[in-house]
């Protein structure tokens, strides 16, 4: 078939995965255990604002959603904008098992309804006495790769690749490199 | 339950192709058979697929030389970069070089062989006049050819186009200096050149029409990429007002390029449809606003 869409120049967007997105919840126990890492409270998901009627309707059906999320698991959440046009819904809660589950949710709610082309990453953020350390997941990949800003732009190669490896044992890692894209000044 | 995606499919646009494909084949055949009878063009053959494997394989260095595009890298152009990552991880692309012109004219390009080695370019002018959403869409018009192969597709369908067009050189050139003594091959020298000149005619004409598809099927790629089709609409607006305006002096130059460039650049009006490498603004703007239409559920 791929040899038919080259041929007729057809776009067929790769489907979203969001199974692997709960690996991340053992993960985050060897993380913690192994490597002192804790999560900073927060996560995010990022995805193309469609200018369309219906996309707008979801957002008002997301906003419930996360409502609701907020009375029962005390989840916050946050819609930003970034300069690129991409919609970030930040969430904030101490507990990590819920922040991974009202990502999933809202990952399966944009995927229900059709809109899941644009769905770019989500964003876990964790610390490491001063430092921020991101791990980010791709839904077209269906993996995860680390991404650890440093002052001016720069990135910390070295305990990227060291996350990279040592995640490996409990994260479908994307074993890619060129792939692990920066993700700058992150809304979290 | 899974939602149908709201772009649907184009199936008009893909008989086009397949219409245009099988005429381009037929086209073929019969030359090839023609050609059998003439072994000695075996060679010419030969030639011919040489000079455009080179031309295939050497055509990203080729086109940034020639147009003076210059690899940038991520700290020369963050914002174009990051779009550039954002659309890939969208679509699911390796991520291809990103070059800048340095040219007022606004417009893009991309090339390479294949995906790995592709290179999307776009002209200084162009980041000048379009806001982000609007560069977006053309830099997901340009990913779409690559992930279309169109490089690859427009080099396969032109091969015998080419051949056709040496021969017609070739049989001309010597039917003229040594035809005259003898009849026999004279006579021959003069059917193949006809059968060149005819096969040529067709095929350019095939090739141009398959072009257009292709430009049609990356506007499209482009919508479902971004999400964003008036995008796309407001920038190519953008883009040919602001070609008309510009003299064409200086734009001789990228001439032979057109058929990459997201709009031609040339100065068009006098160009029949028919020859050109590119669908006229109003109709790709057309398709653009039908996918606007049933995005929003109204068909």
């Amino acid at each position: 078939m791929r040899v038919l869409d080259v041929l007729l120049g057809r776009v067929k967007p790769a489907p979203s995965k969001v199974d692997a997105l709960f690996s991340i919840s053992t993960a985050y126990v060897m993380l913690e255990t192994k490597l002192d890492l804790h999560h900073a409270g927060a996560a995010g998901i990022c995805f193309k604002i469609i200018p369309s009627t219906a996309f707008e309707r979801l957002q008002v059906d997301l906003e419930e959603l996360l409502d609701l999320a907020r009375r029962e698991t005390a989840t916050e959440f946050e819609m930003v904008k970034d300069e690129l046009g991409f919609l970030w819904i930040v969430l904030r809660d101490t507990d990590f098992e819920d922040l991974v589950t009202t990502l999933h949710l809202i990952s399966e709610t944009l995927i229900e309804n059709g809109f899941d082309d644009q769905l770019l990453s989500s964003v876990f953020k964790f610390n490491k006495e001063a430092k921020d350390i991101y791990l980010i997941y791709t839904y077209k990949r269906g993996s995860f790769y680390p991404f650890v800003p440093l002052k001016g732009r720069e990135r910390d190669v070295q305990y990227e690749l060291k996350l990279g490896a040592l995640l490996e044992a409990e994260l479908p890692v994307e074993k890619n490199r060129e792939t692990w894209y920066p993700l700058w000044d992150l809304p979290l | 339950m899974k939602q149908k995606k709201w772009y649907g499919k184009d199936t008009g646009l893909s008989l086009r192709m397949v219409l245009t494909g099988a005429l381009l084949i037929i086209v073929y055949l019969a030359f090839l058979t023609l050609l059998s009878f003439y072994l000695d063009f075996i060679f010419l053959l030969i030639f011919a697929a040489l000079f455009v494997f080179l031309q295939f394989y050497f055509a990203d260095k080729l086109v940034l030389w020639s147009t003076g595009a210059k690899i940038v890298s991520p700290q020369e152009a963050p914002q174009l970069h990051t779009l550039v990552e954002r659309l890939c991880t969208v679509a699911d692309l390796p991520k291809p070089r990103v070059a800048v012109i340095n040219s007022p004219v606004p417009n893009a390009f991309a090339t390479g062989r294949n995906q790995k080695s592709a290179v999307v370019a776009v002209t200084t002018g162009l980041m000048n006049k379009l806001d982000t959403q609007e560069l977006e869409a053309v830099l997901g018009h340009e990913l779409t050819h690559v992930k279309n192969r169109d490089m690859l597709v427009i080099t396969i369908a032109s091969f015998l186009s080419t051949v056709a067009w040496f021969i017609m050189r070739f049989s001309l050139y010597s039917s003229l200096f040594r035809g005259g003594s003898r009849d026999k091959s004279a006579g021959a020298g003069i059917i193949i050149f006809l059968v060149s000149l005819l096969v040529w005619l067709i095929s350019y004409l095939l090739i141009r029409a398959l072009s257009r598809y292709r430009e049609f099927a990356a506007d499209r790629g482009s919508a479902i990429i971004t999400g964003n089709p008036p995008a796309l609409i407001s920038a190519l607006l953008k883009i040919s007002g602001a070609m008309q305006r510009v003299p064409t002096k200086d734009l001789r130059e990228v001439e032979g390029l057109n058929a990459f460039f997201i709009i031609p650049a040339l100065s068009g009006g006098s160009i029949m449809a028919l020859f050109s490498t590119h669908p006229p603004i109003e109709k790709r703007i057309a398709r653009l606003e039908a996918m606007e239409r049933t995005l929003e559920g109204i068909r």
